[in-house]
């Protein structure tokens, strides 16, 4: 149980885990990309920075060539070619200020070159105007001195450094891309690396969760099996115990039965022997002297006849008990047929044939409400409320008027069924008791043995439900009857 | 008679008398010893067909029910009415002796009033009718 848990708590940390490692390796390429955009961005910046360089030096060098065609040649398309050239110069040199604005040392070289190339504008101008003015060898002359060659080469170097540098920049921002993507590839194995792991793990904890699942499974259906046989074996054991209650109760009423037949049998033909014998005292009396003493008189006059009475008493009372036995184990036997019985019309069936008892003591039965219909046994139902009312009427308080009330209600799944008196009641001590055969409550002043409640009892088993007593002395009685609303077929115990 | 009680069968062969029949009268405790003298023979091979048989059907070897059946399989025994006399009142027992082929069944009631007068009846029952001739003693 414990490793169990251990286990599960490990496979949530694995899975919090790798999806740490997820979102770490998406927030890393995404500032990989965002990175790597900014490069392509600074590369391409490089590389313009370079062409307009060049572009500038182009432009240098041509008009440099623009001004000594025209100074050799004399011809005006390269003059016209150098001032246009000349005017382009710089526009171009503000283009490259405005990319590298973010340089200070290109910008140090921006501002050399703006110099530069002004005073090589003021030369060109110089000897551009000096050669149409004629002056071709002064112009010439000129231009071997005043210095222009020395600044064009200072142009040219300066523009090369530009270009070195920013070659240079791009190397350094190269070797940081590359680490960059470096540290990128590095995450992304980390982050798969623990992903594979994780995902591992949780296949195991898984496929051993599944296994642990399924094995509990097949234990649980086996548990049931097992169950649903000892309810079966419990049930056919239960049977079995009521089969052998009722063949008892069967054999010992017929086996009683035997000697009782012998008992007053034979107390008959004891009373059957007594006539002769009382004329036979009879007359010896009358003889003088009287033979017959007076003892012999007792005897034969009292002594026998209240024995044989006495005897006779007895046996039909044992004869009564063990009938009641007898009816008690039929009644396990018969075979209910469950029907929908109407209980309001089989309520006042009972209570008309009880109504001439009602009438007599001046007690009332009536019916409360609508009583649930019910799918039962027709005659047990019948037994069972006739027992129940004759009871009422039976034990009613002397001096009161009697009044039973039968009611009933439905409750999920039961019905429950009341008759309720207001006669004299039961001792609470004897609730249990009154169930019992031959048990009897209260003063001892109606006939009967003490079977209508057990029989009541007894039958109320077999329909599937249960009776309770609610009741106190002097203050009537309640008997609740609680049955399933449909009786479940049974075949009778059979003998 | 077959009776394994002998209260029971002093009781029946009392009233029996007192109904007026004066025949022979055999009985036999258990059902072994009832059915070794009906299945004997006498000399000539032939079966003792015996008048009439009072069974009870509780007996401490065997059931009544099983003699009632032996007897009426068998075709020298079968005419002889059988009564028989116990003290089951269940209605499928009695149901079953008829269903085999008993003539007579009573139930013996404790009330001995009703139990001689039941006997008193049997006998003049038997005293009118016809009984089936064996060319046995009856």
């Amino acid at each position: 149980m414990n490793t169990r848990s251990l286990l599960n708590r490990l496979a949530v940390a694995a899975v919090a885990v790798g999806f740490v490692a997820l979102l770490a390796a998406a927030i890393a390429a995404i500032y990989v990309a965002k990175r790597n955009a900014e490069y392509t961005y600074w590369v391409r910046h490089t590389y313009e920075v370079e062409l307009r360089i060049s572009e500038l030096r182009i432009l240098a060098e041509q008009v440099e060539t623009a001004r000594r065609g025209y100074m050799l040649k004399h011809d005006h398309a390269f003059y016209e070619r150098a001032v246009s050239t000349n005017a382009a110069l710089f526009p171009k040199l503000e283009q490259i200020a405005a990319l590298t604005d973010d340089n200070p040392a290109e910008q140090a070289r921006v501002e050399q070159l703006r110099t530069l190339i002004s005073r090589q504008t003021e030369l060109t101008n110089r000897s551009l105007e000096t050669t149409r003015a004629g002056g071709v060898v002064v112009s010439i002359r000129m231009f071997r001195t005043d210095g222009s060659i020395e600044t064009l080469t200072e142009i040219r170097r300066i523009a090369r450094d530009m270009a070195e540098a920013e070659r240079r920049l791009l190397e350094e921002r190269n070797t940081l891309q590359s680490r960059t993507v470096q540290a990128l590839v590095g995450v992304l194995v980390a982050a798969g690396v623990i992903l594979i792991v994780t995902a591992a793990f949780s296949v195991v904890v898984i496929v051993r969760y599944t296994r642990d699942l399924s094995r509990s499974r097949d234990q649980l259906r086996r548990l049931n099996e097992n169950l649903e046989d000892i309810v079966r074996e419990r049930t056919a054991d239960l049977a079995r115990a009521n089969d052998e209650i009722q063949r008892f109760a069967y054999i010992v009423s017929h086996d009683l039965r035997s000697p009782l037949v012998n008992i007053m049998g034979f107390t008959s033909e004891l009373e059957a022997a007594l006539p002769p014998l009382r004329d036979m005292i009879a007359a010896g009396e009358a003889a003088s002297p009287p033979v017959a003493t007076p003892a012999a008189h007792a005897a034969v006059e009292a002594d026998l006849p209240e024995a044989i009475a006495f005897i006779r008493k007895s046996t039909q009372k044992m004869d009564r008990l063990i009938n009641a036995i007898l009816r008690l184990s039929r009644e396990g036997r018969r075979i209910l047929t469950p029907e929908r019985l109407a209980m309001g019309a089989i309520v006042a069936g009972v209570a008309d044939t009880l109504k001439h008892r009602a009438d007599e003591i001046g007690a009332e039965i009536t019916v409360e409400g609508e009583l649930p219909s019910i799918v039962s046994d027709r005659l047990a139902m019948e037994q069972v409320f006739s027992n129940l009312i004759e009871n009422a009427l039976k034990y009613l308080k002397p001096g009161r008027p009697g009044r039973i009330v039968v009611r009933g209600h439905a409750e999920p799944g039961r019905l429950v069924y009341e008759i309720e008196d207001n006669g004299r009641g039961v001792d609470p001590k004897d609730h249990q008791r009154i169930f019992e055969l031959f048990r009897r409550s209260g003063p001892q002043d109606q006939p009967g043995e003490g079977i209508g409640l057990a029989h009541v009892r007894a039958l109320i088993y077999r329909l599937g439900g249960v009776i309770a007593c609610d009741s106190a002395l002097d203050r009537g009685a309640i008997f609740r009857l609680f049955l399933p609303p449909t009786l479940a077929g049974d075949q009778g115990s059979s003998l | 008679m077959i009776e394994d009680d002998e209260g029971h069968a002093r009781l029946i062969e009392k009233n029996i008398r007192r109904a007026g029949i004066m025949n022979d009268l055999r009985h036999f405790l258990d059902g072994s010893s009832a059915l070794e003298y009906l299945f004997e023979g006498d000399e000539n091979g032939r079966l003792r067909g015996p008048a009439l048989v009072l069974l009870d059907l509780n007996l401490p070897d065997m059931s009544g029910t099983e003699i009632l059946a032996k007897i009426k399989a068998e075709p020298d025994l079968k005419r002889t009415p059988v009564v028989v006399l116990t003290t089951t009142d269940d209605k499928t027992e009695i149901q079953r002796c008829y269903d085999l082929g008993c003539n007579v069944y009573i139930t013996k009631p404790v009330d001995y009033e009703a139990f001689s007068r039941a006997i008193l009846q049997l006998g003049l029952f038997l005293s009118v009718i016809q009984v089936p001739d064996n060319g046995s003693h009856v």
